[in-house]
């Protein structure tokens, strides 16, 4: 008996050993992922865990990259706040196996941590830092998935206002400083495209119930392509208002503009064929990268991440790993190269990607969406 | 031409919506001499409970009253909640501190006003609210060129309905006389055998009611609602109520509608950013020479 329980028990460990010794040879690929875990941002950081671990999932079930490793995911927490993330990126830069990191959410945050792996050589990708100038400070190893603040507006000068074949463009704000940054990208990218005319440019007082003047005098103005950069409150009276004084421009809101609230507030007979710039709402994807993630996230979380910067959080993740496979490196700068010149078009979730020599994404998540007759979108093939 | 005229009905509507909100003002400023500063929160009550009524039980109201019907219920239904809430409100805020003083009360009315104000938030939630249009529908008629809101019209008619209505109560009744007496002096017209607890009963019981009907006149026309939006709407019934005299209702009535019109033309013709500076430089103007508002009566210096 005891001599059963012996060759049992070697015959065990015999096994842990070489499977360990498997896994020995194969060590994984571990990538950083620096979010807001905990704090008044906990949900975009929650959910952006759980999507880049899907996108992780997802790379793993295909076999991995460089012949077989696994994409391991070490989390570290910045709470949304800049101190806590530059802490957060010492702490990634330290470990000697992370290969790169997915950092950050928030712009403020994005701009210390991106120093530290600028100074420590780690190849990092924003998902929710929208701002501007992050990239514009001559970093090598910056990158993000996100658009930046200007993506929207050039977006809709040089897409949305092609499609629908217009020449005369009104641009409403209403004088916050997003939706005037946003009107004045796309007033500004509107005048580099040259065959546009911006006929009409101010602003409403928010808060307000009648807009009929200067609606009235937009009318006078007889724009194309009516684009109102505010919010949804002010976004549903003007749409009513605007169509019942007889303006039937073409109506697209920015990404504040329009959902269920605009709906109601401006009535489905007035809201169904409006249009709006809008991030990626994964929701409405439909390419078969977005439609594995969706069903895989849907299948391990119960439901869909709310906002779109997590799903950038999972380009990042596959963009890594394309990255790390194709050029079959885990080195800095072998992957900085590949990313800046090699990875064209590369088919992700919210569509393909690439990136310029600045590090922002070239081909955007924001697409053109139209609110259908029965309140739902979808998305507008441009 | 066509944008004058446009512009002028537009003004109109805007302004009705003033006048009606003015004389619940104006009544209470004449009896008590109380600036009621929670009078455009009675405003935003009435088109809340309009809303819950209309939208929330839509199936129930529109379908056995019609469409009409439904908009005259939800009218009712906001003109007797509006009016219940100003009777609490002067009971619970202003009745213990008129002793007081003026002042006091003014403060308790702010008072009042943001518990009001916070008390519809915490109900009905900070997002704005629609009157959806499968309960308001929208008729635009086209006559000669000229587009046409037919809720406008209804609109118009309607508050000028009750604007005369209340006209020929204050003006032409006995009931009427009494209020005015109270208005000029309180305590000679109690002496008088005048009950002055039941004309203050009945003003803060009417004002408020007006205000609850343009409520729910507001969310039929612009269909959005929100809670902070009895504090605009207030703040210019309020100015209005000063254009037309202070304490004289058809001054209010009438300060109302060339507030309206003033505000449209403004800034129709210089800009749409500077309209209220027009609006109140014609307040101030008026005031240089009319020091009592457009109606309003010479007040005899007490000696």
């Amino acid at each position: 008996m005891n001599r059963i329980k012996f060759i049992l028990i070697v015959v065990m460990v015999l096994g842990v050993c070489f499977s360990f010794n498997v896994f020995a040879q194969q060590p994984p690929v571990v990538i950083g992922l620096q979010g807001p875990l905990t704090g008044a941002e906990a949900i975009e950081g929650e959910m952006a865990k759980q999507s880049v671990e899907t996108a992780a999932r997802m790379v793993n079930e295909r076999g991995g990259v460089l012949g077989g490793r696994m994409i391991k995911i070490e989390l570290v927490d910045d709470a949304c706040q800049p101190k806590a993330g530059a802490l957060a990126a010492m702490k990634l830069v330290s470990m000697k196996e992370v290969v790169a990191a997915i950092a950050t959410y928030g712009s403020s945050v994005t701009q210390p941590a991106s120093d530290i792996y600028e100074k420590f050589k780690k190849v990092n990708i924003a998902y929710g830092a929208t701002v501007t100038h992050l990239s514009e400070r001559g970093l090598k190893y910056f990158f993000r998935t996100c658009g930046r603040t200007d993506t929207q507006g050039i977006f809709f000068a040089d897409q949305v206002v092609p499609h629908f074949k217009a020449k005369r463009v009104a641009i409403m704000h209403d004088n916050t400083s997003f939706a005037l940054g946003l009107a004045e990208e796309a007033r500004n990218a509107a005048l580099a495209a040259g065959n546009i005319d911006v006929v009409y440019f101010d602003a409403i007082t928010p808060g307000e119930s009648d807009y009929t003047v200067p609606l009235t005098k937009l009318r006078e103005k007889n724009p194309e392509v009516f684009y109102f950069t505010g919010y949804f409150p002010e976004a549903g009276l003007i749409i009513r208002q605007a169509r019942e004084i007889g303006i039937n421009a073409v109506f697209v809101g920015g990404d504040a503009a329009i959902n269920e609230d605009f709906i109601r507030i401006a009535g489905l007979e007035y809201a169904a064929g409006c249009y709006m710039t809008q991030e990626a709402l994964i929701e409405y994807f439909t390419n078969p990268e977005a439609m594995e993630f969706k069903a895989k996230y849907q299948e391990a979380y119960g439901s869909l991440p709310s906002s779109p910067w997590p799903v950038y959080a999972a380009d990042a993740l596959m963009v890594l790993a394309e990255a790390i496979d194709k050029s079959g490196s885990t080195n800095s700068d072998v992957l900085v190269n590949y990313l800046k010149h090699e990875m064209k078009e590369f088919p992700s979730i919210t569509g393909h990607i690439g990136f310029d020599e600045k590090g922002d994404r070239v081909g955007t998540g924001i697409n053109l969406y139209v609110v259908n007759p029965d309140g739902s979108y979808s998305i507008v093939k441009i | 031409m066509k944008l004058i005229i446009e512009q002028l009905l537009n003004g109109l509507t805007i302004g009705s919506f003033y006048s009606l909100i003015a004389m619940g003002y104006s009544m209470v400023y004449g009896v008590m001499k109380l600036i009621n500063f929670a009078h455009g929160d009675f405003f935003t009550f009435g088109s809340y409970m309009g809303y819950t009524l209309l939208v929330m039980g839509i199936t129930f109201i529109t379908s056995t009253l019609g469409v009409w019907g439904g908009m005259i219920a939800a009218m009712l239904i906001a003109a007797i909640s509006s009016g219940v809430l100003g009777l609490t409100v002067e009971r619970i805020a202003y009745r213990p501190i008129y002793p007081a003083g003026r002042l006091p009360a003014v403060v308790s009315a702010l008072g009042a006003s943001i518990f009001i104000q916070n008390a519809i938030m915490i109900i009905w939630g900070p997002r704005p609210h629609a009157y959806t249009s499968d309960v308001i529908p929208g008729f635009i008629l086209n006559i000669a060129g000229f587009r046409i809101n037919i809720l406008q019209i209804i609109i118009l008619l309607l508050s000028f309905l009750l604007m005369g209505i209340l006209y020929y109560i204050v003006q032409k009744t006995t009931f009427g006389a009494a209020i005015r007496a109270s208005a000029l002096d309180r305590e000679t017209a109690a002496l008088m055998g005048i009950n002055i607890n039941l004309i203050i009963f009945f003003i803060f019981a009417l004002g408020p009611a007006l205000g609850g009907v343009a409520g729910v006149m507001v969310g039929m026309y612009y269909r959005k609602i929100s809670f902070i939006m009895g504090w605009n709407f207030g703040l210019k019934a309020f100015t209005a109520t000063i254009l037309g005299g202070i304490g004289n209702i058809p001054g209010a009535m009438v300060g109302g509608l060339i507030l309206g019109v003033l505000e449209m033309l403004g800034s129709t013709y210089l800009s749409t950013a500077y309209k209220d500076v027009f609006v109140f430089l014609v307040l101030i103007l008026v005031l240089l020479f009319r020091p009592t508002g457009i109606l309003g009566e010479k007040i005899a210096e007490k000696v």
